[in-house]
């Protein structure tokens, strides 16, 4: 004995409703296969709707009156015997469910099985099916060098639209750069890179000589207490800087999946981000750096307010990113991010110039090896990142190309030794050529 | 009154023949006609009769989108099938489920196509010549046209042998006799003269658009103004609609040139299952024929010449058994595989169909079953 | 070999074709004793007998929906449209019927008919004699729909659409029927579903079909003559289109130019332009650039010059490709 309904079918083609205007059957009643069991009202016109089953109809799951989703279960009969039972479609019985909400667990209740009838309304959806394999590439992607064989014994430059003219406005020529991308395209940062390293005199144009015998420029403001700074800063603490080389492939492979990645999607990730990293890291392992020098007693910061030296359009500005050492990657990317766009658009806080623990400069954006930096008033340690590009490396006994950068930092010695600058710039390019130790 | 002065017919409603001597050729085209062929007429007509309600059941039921129905007019339907020879090519229209078991067609697949699971159904080669449905009203006429200027061009009529001789048979309605490529055929047709019978079902009604706004002239009459002999039937009347096919298909394939029949008949259904006829037709209307329907008018015509009441039971349990059948199939109906999308859009490999079927399989197997 | 005209080589290929197999047939208006507006079926009937050399009624939906019968019935039928401008009225049996036909038939009957169609402008010619309707029928799944540019294509193509158990729109450039040039009747053309590389060349890539490569090679002579090589990619076959040919010669020249005389907007052309983007995406270094024309009916002849393409409008869009 098995239990038979009958969902409200689509009897009009793309109909996804009707009213029951007259049920002609009532529980208990025997039913016959093609006897009429209701009358219904479309948007078309009035239809007798059939029994699919024959049996005892065992109850009617809608009122006269009601109007009912195509897909419903209008009536439920009990049938006689399992050959006469009507094959089960799990997928209509689903859609059923979904619609009805209403599949007990004890009795089959299975739907009829049919596909047409119930078009238009069931094909909503909330989510995505679920994959085994990634998303399929799009029809007409075909990568070139699938195409033909004429084609691979032509060395065209691969390389996006937007690349192709940040390639053109830099004044970098395309086929010298040198390819990191993953179809052996051009990326932005190749482009950079090459930009950075090429023109360190980049002025495609040198002005001419001006006509006035010199230019007098009132100093004040920015300038001013940029001036004031440097010269506290560097008049009173005794400055000595220590400098090492790296080999950082394996920090640009990093950023690479990074960018790559869906979590940091939109998010600007480059190796500053990882420099900043190290550097916290490297500050656990040697508190003393991250430190600020009173005449009475050395304060060592237990927390990292992180300073990034910023170029706006009117002077350098170190802000600095509160409690950095607490923020995940993802949110340090985001905060750096953040907080070069508002210092480049001049707007940035007094209150997040001050209080910073230790500073980092970006010398590679300017194409600069390296360099000497000056310390931040009140700090006492200082990295500088600079370029990072290819240069012969000993690798495994051999001359390779690897991508290398040269880890700069400078100290107030009255605050750090020499063990303690050397062992924490060595910390930080240890993770430059191992991020994985951030895995500590 | 629908019908006319011009309508010839063989049996009265009462089921009695008709004395009129303007019908004289075609009594005499059925004298070859006996006890079994006239038993066989009514069980077909009987049978598919049952199969159109069953399938109309199955569409209440959510088995198609859509079920057509022919019933009322499956006299005009047998009787002009029936006077087919094997050798002919029948080009229908949507609404022949008659011609189509007479053809040997397996009325499942109609339903096939109904449900959606193939837009033709069957291979005409199989179904003795007869070919798919078309769905866009009258193109066939055009089809069934170049069809019979070929066998024209092959000789293979006009030769005096009538069981060699082929002809071709075109079924339209009066809703599609309004559509230009049906004079387009007929102009064809009677230009180049070809062995081809335009068989036209005025059923009355186009969806809701009753006849005479296709025409207000009986249509049996414009063909003749394009120069095709021409005769009105009354279609309900399944010898004379057997009677005027005969001796019009032996014209047409011996040489005579392409000729017409408008068999008058009524669509006692909707145009389909999503049509409501009650919001366009007369009650009285509705009436007049039913009293006038084809297999009732017949059995009294059996009646009359003594067939036993068992026989009339056991074509009516056939055609129980009939249904039964189909309604199980209908049950077993499968998907088509989706590798159909692709195959067979052209004979010769095409590369964008072979690609295309090559992304969706990716794409499919790219989800966890059932998901 | 031998130099002919189009219309000349067409009449060729349809010979020898009709001489090869006695089920290819011709018909549509005018074709038999008049030989077509165009000469393009002179002599045939003489040759080949009324039964094969069929003058229709003025009824294109005829003409066509006869063909299908035709064909169901064994026949190779070659449909003359006389005009671009009149394949209207037979759009539906095209496209309802004889695209469909192959499909709905589950394999088991083929539609071996040809549609020949004289199409284009440069004339002169009044409305509706010089459209451009390609972009209909490339639409139109299960058509084959293919172009001649020189008279050599032209006889071989038409032997192949004919041979070709897939119903086939074959689009003759009416302002080429004239045009002598050499036809090699030993030597088999390229397949007609591929395109050919009509000329080498190593900055851009110009892409056209039909009368436009013709234009297409002043365009070249005269950037030539200013430093910039050009290639012309000659489609040959707009459904299917030929991307590997056109791939190899954008991964070489990085820059592409479609030119057409149909107007932009759903084209070929734009077709083109949206799957090379896609394909070509990382080699481009420039935008795909569409030379078309205009987006309103075809104007009077007297404005037919400034309408279509010519060699300006297409060396302009060179210099801004290049430029990008």
């Amino acid at each position: 004995m098995a239990h038979f309904t009958f969902p409200m079918p689509d009897v009009g083609e793309g109909l996804t409703e009707a009213e029951i205007v007259q049920w002609r059957v009532k529980p208990g009643d025997q039913v016959a296969i093609n006897q009429i069991v209701c009358e219904i009202e479309t948007a078309k016109s009035l239809v007798e709707l059939p029994s699919p089953f024959v049996g005892v109809v065992h109850e009617l799951l809608a009122n006269e009156g009601d109007t009912v989703q195509v897909g419903t279960p209008i009536i439920s009969v009990q049938g006689e015997g399992e050959d006469e039972s009507v094959p089960v479609d799990p997928a209509v019985t689903e859609a059923v469910a979904d619609v009805a909400g209403s599949v007990s667990k004890e009795d089959t209740t299975p739907a009829v099985k049919n596909l047409v009838g119930y078009g238009a309304g069931t094909n909503e959806r909330a989510s995505r099916r679920r994959r085994v394999t990634p998303s399929v590439e799009g029809m007409a992607d075909v990568s070139p060098s699938e195409v033909s064989p004429d084609a691979s014994s032509h060395t065209a430059v691969l390389a996006k639209p937007p690349i192709r003219k940040l390639a053109k406005d830099l004044g970098v020529s395309l086929s010298d750069v040198i390819p990191t991308g993953p179809g052996g395209e051009v990326l932005r940062e190749d482009v950079l890179r090459d930009a950075g390293q090429a023109t360190v005199f980049k002025n495609l144009q040198t002005p001419a000589w001006p006509e006035n015998r010199e230019d007098r420029i009132p100093v004040k403001g920015v300038r001013k207490a940029i001036a004031q700074a440097m010269v506290k800063s560097m008049f009173s603490a005794p400055h000595v800087s220590v400098f090492v080389d790296v080999d950082a492939t394996r920090t640009m492979e990093f950023v690479k999946r990074l960018k790559a990645s869906s979590d940091f999607a939109g998010i600007k990730v480059s190796p500053l981000l990882v420099m900043v990293k190290a550097m916290i890291w490297a500050v656990q392992r040697n508190p003393t750096v991250n430190s600020t020098w009173t005449d009475e007693e050395i304060i060592v910061h237990h927390f990292v307010n992180m300073g990034v030296a910023a170029a706006t359009p009117r002077g350098l500005i170190v802000p600095n990113v509160k409690d950095a050492q607490l923020l995940s990657l993802r949110e340090l990317a985001v905060a750096l991010e953040q907080l070069t766009t508002t210092a480049r658009e001049g707007k940035t806080a007094p209150e997040d110039m001050t209080n910073g623990t230790i500073t980092i400069t970006n010398l590679g954006s300017f194409g600069v090896d390296t360099g000497t930096p000056i310390l931040n008033p009140g700090e006492v340690s200082i990295v500088a990142l600079g370029t990072i590009k290819p240069k012969p490396w000993i690798v495994e006994g051999e001359v390779r190309a690897r991508m290398v950068t040269t880890v700069a930092a400078s100290f107030d010695h009255r605050v750090v030794d020499g063990d303690v600058a050397s062992r924490f710039v060595a910390d930080v390019a240890s993770v430059m050529e191992e991020p994985a130790l951030l895995l500590d | 009154m629908p019908y006319t002065d011009s309508t010839l017919r063989l049996l009265g409603q009462d089921g009695i023949l008709v004395k009129d001597d303007r019908v004289e050729k075609y009594h005499q085209a059925i004298e070859h006609l006996d006890e079994k062929d006239f038993r066989e007429f009514f069980r077909v007509m009987t049978v598919v009769r049952r199969f159109d309600v069953e399938a109309g059941n199955l569409q209440r039921q959510g088995h198609m989108a859509l079920w057509v129905p022919s019933i009322g007019q499956e006299a005009a339907q047998v009787g002009s099938a029936f006077a087919s020879r094997p050798q002919d090519h029948i080009f229908p229209a949507y609404r022949e489920h008659s011609v189509a078991y007479i053809r040997g067609l397996d009325l499942l697949d109609i339903i096939r196509m109904l449900r959606g699971v193939t837009n033709g159904g069957w291979d005409p080669k199989k179904t003795n010549n007869f070919h798919l449905y078309t769905l866009v009203l009258a193109t066939q006429t055009l089809h069934a046209t170049g069809y019979a200027m070929g066998i024209g061009y092959d000789g293979a009529c006009s030769t005096g042998d009538l069981d060699k001789d082929e002809a071709v048979m075109v079924y339209f309605g009066d809703g599609a006799s309004s559509e230009g490529d049906t004079n387009e055929a007929l102009i064809f047709a009677q230009s180049y003269q070809t062995p081809q019978v335009f068989f036209l079902q005025n059923n009355h009604w186009a969806i809701s658009v009753p006849v005479r706004v296709q025409s207000r002239t009986p249509l049996f009459e414009r063909a003749a103004g394009f120069g095709l002999p021409s005769v009105q039937i009354d279609g309900n009347d399944v010898l004379m609609s057997y009677a005027a096919t005969r001796l019009s298909m032996d014209a047409a394939r011996s040489g005579q040139g392409p000729h017409f029949i408008e068999a008058l008949t009524y669509r006692i259904g909707a145009h389909t299952t999503s049509d409501d006829p009650t919001k366009y037709r007369d009650d009285d209307e509705l009436k007049f024929w039913q009293a006038h329907d084809p297999i009732d008018r017949f059995r009294s015509f059996l009646e009359g010449r003594g067939t036993e009441s068992a026989f009339f039971e056991n074509v009516a349990e056939e055609a129980e058994d009939y249904a039964a059948d189909i309604r199980k199939r209908t049950l077993e109906i499968q998907d088509p595989p989706l590798e159909q999308i692709f195959r067979d859009v052209f004979t010769e490999d095409h590369t964008v169909m072979t690609q295309e079927w090559e992304w969706l399989k990716e794409y499919t197997q790219s989800f966890e079953e059932g998901a | 070999m031998h130099e002919l005209p189009m219309a000349k080589a067409i009449n060729e290929g349809l010979r020898t074709a009709m001489v090869a197999n006695n089920k290819v047939m011709v018909m549509g208006e005018d074709i038999a004793q008049l030989g077509g507006v165009f000469r393009v079926t002179e002599g045939l009937q003489e040759q080949f007998g009324p039964n094969r050399i069929v003058d229709t009624p003025l009824a294109e939906s005829g003409i066509v929906g006869t063909a299908i019968g035709l064909a169901m019935r064994g026949y190779r039928p070659v449909c003359e449209i006389q005009f671009d401008g009149f394949v209207y009225p037979a759009f539906d049996q095209i496209v309802t019927q004889l695209a469909k036909q192959t499909a709905r038939h589950e394999g088991t009957q083929s539609f071996p008919v040809v549609i020949r169609i004289p199409y284009g402008g440069h004339i002169g010619a009044v409305e509706h004699h010089q459209e451009s309707p390609e972009a209909y029928f490339a639409h139109t799944a299960g058509l084959r729909v293919i172009s001649p540019a020189t008279p050599n294509d032209a006889y071989w193509m038409i032997q192949e659409a004919i041979a070709s158990d897939d119903p086939v729109i074959y689009l003759e450039p009416k302002s080429r029927y004239w045009h002598k040039g050499p036809v090699d009747d030993a030597t088999p053309a390229q397949p007609m579903n591929r395109a050919v590389i009509a000329r080498e060349g190593s900055d851009v890539t110009l892409v056209g079909h039909g009368a436009m490569v013709s234009m297409l090679h002043q365009v070249a002579e005269i950037a030539q003559s200013e430093g910039v090589s050009v290639e012309i990619v000659d489609l040959r076959s707009l459904s299917p289109l030929d991307y590997p040919t056109i791939e190899a010669s954008v991964a070489k020249t990085q820059h592409l130019v479609v030119a057409q005389e149909a107007p932009s907007n759903a084209s070929v052309g734009s077709e083109i332009a949206a799957t090379m983007t896609e394909k070509a995406f990382y080699v481009m270094e420039a935008p795909v650039l569409r030379v078309s024309g205009f987006n309103t009916p075809f104007p009077p002849a007297r404005l037919e010059g400034q309408y279509l393409p010519d060699v300006d409008r297409i060396l302009d869009a060179i210099d801004r490709s290049l430029a990008y």
